[in-house]
């Protein structure tokens, strides 16, 4: 070894023994390495990795809370939509019944004033055909009479002779009826 | 391991300084990737914050993996530093070995025995530290060594030493014959002239590849160990 002749004040070689310093120096420079890379990069590192963590597990959460509220206001819309459907459709069919309802008691109403209408006309024909027929009795009877007297210039108490005319005319009347 | 090395004492104790220069290195390499990554942290990360973020969710996968998420979570740090920390130490030595005068004094820290036997030592001080802070001394010594029969006792102790060495030793033989075979294949381009160049080239470049995916693959063992032996320590078995 050629270097080592030339440089033998510096090199002891292996008559310097066990190097056993080198376990102290290993492990301090192991150490200190630690050390210095838990201050420079593990900390800010570690924390920021954990800060990550926290925020994504909180994006989740309220992502998942949105949701819920989004779901639960459509659910509501949902709801009222329906709800809206409905008295809508109790509207309606109120209205139909009230207007049946109405319908029904203008016809029954209408049918009732014709009813009555008719039966006063019925009774005011009835009125008028009794006393047409008095009058034409009366007529008749006077009439009867005065021929009667005219012909048999006969002295006839005048009501003898419409008691018997009337029960004439009676006998005609059963007669026509027939 | 009969590379010749420079050291200096210190205190009575002995130091090695190609070691301090590599671990030095590494670790200004990674504190500077991970500053330079975490700068202007956003709620929506760019680009380069989400590659910090995808290796720390990735080791703190590792240790949720044999911890609860609970129980997982003071060790984040750890995890995250040890296993950068180890990869960039594994491919530090394939792409910068700079030597002078003989001595490597750049090269992947973790192909030193001391280096990764201490931080074997730190995983497994961690490991029964938090078994004792989880389960009381009692419950932890009980647990531990005294399962499942009292008479296992020595059986565990041996364990306990076992577990450090084959931490300790596995990432070291991985690395360290990683880069000997490399250092081999460079030898064997200059051996014979220029004959040997390209063949050694393509080879150099194949070993190349096949450490990173060791190196990868050897800083993940190392995680997911330290990790299983944590809950081993502090899930008392029934």
């Amino acid at each position: 070894m050629l270097s080592q002749t030339l440089f033998s004040s510096v090199s002891a070689t292996e008559a310097g023994g066990f190097p056993i310093g080198n376990i102290l120096f290993t492990a301090i420079i192991f150490l200190v390495l630690m050390w210095l890379i838990k201050h420079f990069a593990w900390k800010p590192l570690s924390e920021m990795m954990t800060q990550r963590a926290d925020k994504i597990s909180n994006d989740i959460t309220s992502a998942e809370k949105s949701r819920k509220d989004a779901e639960e206001l459509a659910k509501k819309r949902e709801d009222a939509l329906s709800k809206s459907h409905e008295d809508a459709n109790t509207i309606i069919s109120d209205a139909k019944t009230s207007a049946q309802k109405q319908g029904e008691q203008i016809v029954s109403e209408a049918r009732n004033d014709a009813q009555s209408v008719k039966a006063s006309a019925q009774k005011d024909i009835e009125q008028e055909r009794k006393d047409a027929l008095a009058n034409t009795k009366d007529d008749v009877a006077n009439l009867s009479v005065e021929i009667a007297s005219k012909i048999i210039q006969k002295e006839l108490k005048s009501d003898d002779q419409k008691a018997l005319i009337d029960s004439y005319i009676e006998g005609l009347g059963k007669q026509n009826a027939r | 391991m009969d590379e010749p090395i420079s050291t200096f004492k210190l205190f009575g104790l002995t130091f090695d300084v190609g070691n301090m220069v590599s671990l030095v290195v590494v670790a200004a390499i990674v504190f500077f990737f991970v500053f330079a990554l975490s700068r202007k942290l956003q709620m929506i990360p760019t680009k380069k914050q989400n590659i910090l973020e995808m290796i720390v969710e990735y080791t703190n996968g590792l240790s949720t993996n044999s911890l609860s998420a609970k129980n997982a979570k003071p060790y984040g740090l750890y995890a995250f530093v040890l296993f950068v920390f180890l990869f960039i130490s594994n491919q530090l030595g394939l792409f910068l070995e700079i030597a002078y005068n003989g001595v490597t004094y750049v090269k992947s820290p973790t192909s030193n025995p001391i280096v990764t036997m201490t931080l074997a030592v730190m995983a497994l001080g961690l490991a029964h530290f938090a078994g004792v802070s989880k389960l009381g001394f009692k419950g932890y010594f009980k647990s531990t060594y005294l399962k499942p029969f009292k008479f296992w006792l020595p059986l565990n102790i041996f364990e306990e030493f076992a577990n450090f060495l084959t931490l300790g030793l596995r990432l070291f033989g991985n690395i360290f014959a990683g880069e000997l075979l490399l250092g081999m294949v460079n030898n064997l381009a200059f051996s014979h002239g220029v004959v040997l160049v390209i063949p050694s080239f393509i080879l150099g470049m194949a070993w190349v590849a096949f450490s990173i995916f060791i190196g990868t693959i050897q800083s993940l063992v190392f995680v997911i160990l330290t990790f299983v032996y944590i809950s081993q320590k502090i899930q008392p078995e029934e």
